[in-house]
């Protein structure tokens, strides 16, 4: 490649219009000798060179990552399902105790209308017989009261039985 | 690769499930690059090492959700990256610190020829390419040091491609920037 091509080729790359066959291109030209104005280019492509062949440093990488996982596998599960029973559990718990509260809460709030009074049966027999007594005693003042309606009935009863006869002798006239 | 080939039912299973044989020849080699991935975002080789060992058991305990996955390499360099990403948040450290440990690993790279050629001008490298954002960083080390293309950048860095091309286009120009202030002052 001469040094026009190589410009052109720069001036691509540096506005990211180079394919990967172009940069390919590029780094191999920068390995070999290139004059004094490209030199600091040059390095950059060395520099590329160089960090693509940097390595894990570890004497036998591929030995200690399969002897973790062998080790990791079954125990990582059996952790990661418990933790999710963990969660459910937590969350009926959570539930079971905020109902209870909740309830406790509400009879405080609002205690029921029934309750047991009497622990005696006796006692609490006669003092059910005193209450209904006292209904009795309620309905029957009620239905005298309500006797004197009765009156205003007859009277109603009786107008309306005049009227009708009336009409019936008026009929029999003609 | 012999067992994506084969249509034998005995053989099935190996394609469904990554057995150890198959980890091997497909997430175990991509180790050097995932290592100098994590270096890049971490600037510590312990620590990228140790995102290495952890991407490769978080992908032997997930293989049975990673049957369908067609590139293994870019799948291992973007669970790289997210884990990389983790621990630089959990340390809350801006990853433009260790420039200085960045250098010494270099310098153990290098032969000694080029160690006493190069040397001044690939710590300046350095020191710019750790010096770029985050995103251009990773850009530009995926492009221009490990050669992948657009889309497969794309895909370990969880970006689309206008946002690829212009982070690229900011790393390289701002490389190109400082080596037209390094001639300046040479002169």
């Amino acid at each position: 490649m001469d040094s026009k091509q190589i410009e052109q080729l720069l001036e691509k790359y540096w506005n990211c219009e180079t394919s990967l066959e172009e940069e390919q291109q590029l780094r191999a030209h920068f390995r070999g000798e290139v004059p004094e104005s490209l030199s600091e280019i040059a390095d950059l492509f060395r520099y590329f060179d160089v960090q693509q062949k940097q390595q894990v440093e570890h004497s036998d990488f591929d030995a200690l990552v399969k002897s973790q996982i062998k080790q990791h596998r079954p125990e990582g599960k059996i952790i990661k399902m418990f933790y999710n029973y963990g969660r459910i559990a937590a969350g009926l718990v959570v539930v079971v105790a905020a109902t209870y509260f909740v309830r406790q809460e509400m009879r405080k709030a609002y205690p029921p209308e029934i309750t047991d009074t009497y622990s005696d049966p006796r006692l609490a027999l006669e003092e059910t017989k005193k209450a209904l007594l006292m209904i009795s005693k309620s309905f029957n003042k009620a239905q005298k009261e309500v006797g004197k309606i009765k009156v205003f009935n007859e009277a109603e009863e009786r107008i309306q039985g005049k009227s009708l006869d009336e009409t019936k002798e008026q009929a029999t006239k003609i | 690769m012999k067992y994506f080939v084969t249509t034998c039912p005995c053989h099935r299973l190996a394609f469904e499930t990554m057995n150890l044989e198959t980890f091997e020849i497909r997430v175990l080699p991509t180790k050097n690059k995932l290592f100098r991935f994590a270096f890049r975002l971490l600037g510590s080789s312990e620590e990228a090492k140790d995102v290495v060992q952890e991407v490769m058991i978080k992908v032997w305990n997930g293989r049975e959700q990673m049957a369908e996955i067609q590139n293994m390499e870019a799948w291992c360099m973007r669970i790289t990256k997210n884990l990389s990403l983790d621990r630089l948040r959990s340390r809350q450290r801006r990853a433009t610190d260790p420039i200085e440990q960045g250098m010494e690993i270099k310098n153990e790279t290098l032969t000694p020829h080029e160690r006493t050629e190069n040397h001044e001008n690939m710590e300046r490298i350095t020191e710019m390419i750790a010096a770029l954002p985050e995103k251009q960083r990773q850009v530009i080390h995926l492009r221009d040091v490990e050669g992948y293309s657009y889309n497969e950048i794309c895909e370990i860095l969880e970006l689309d491609m206008n946002q690829v091309k212009v982070s690229l286009f900011r790393a390289r120009n701002a490389v190109k920037e400082k080596f037209l202030k390094i001639n300046a002052y040479g002169l």
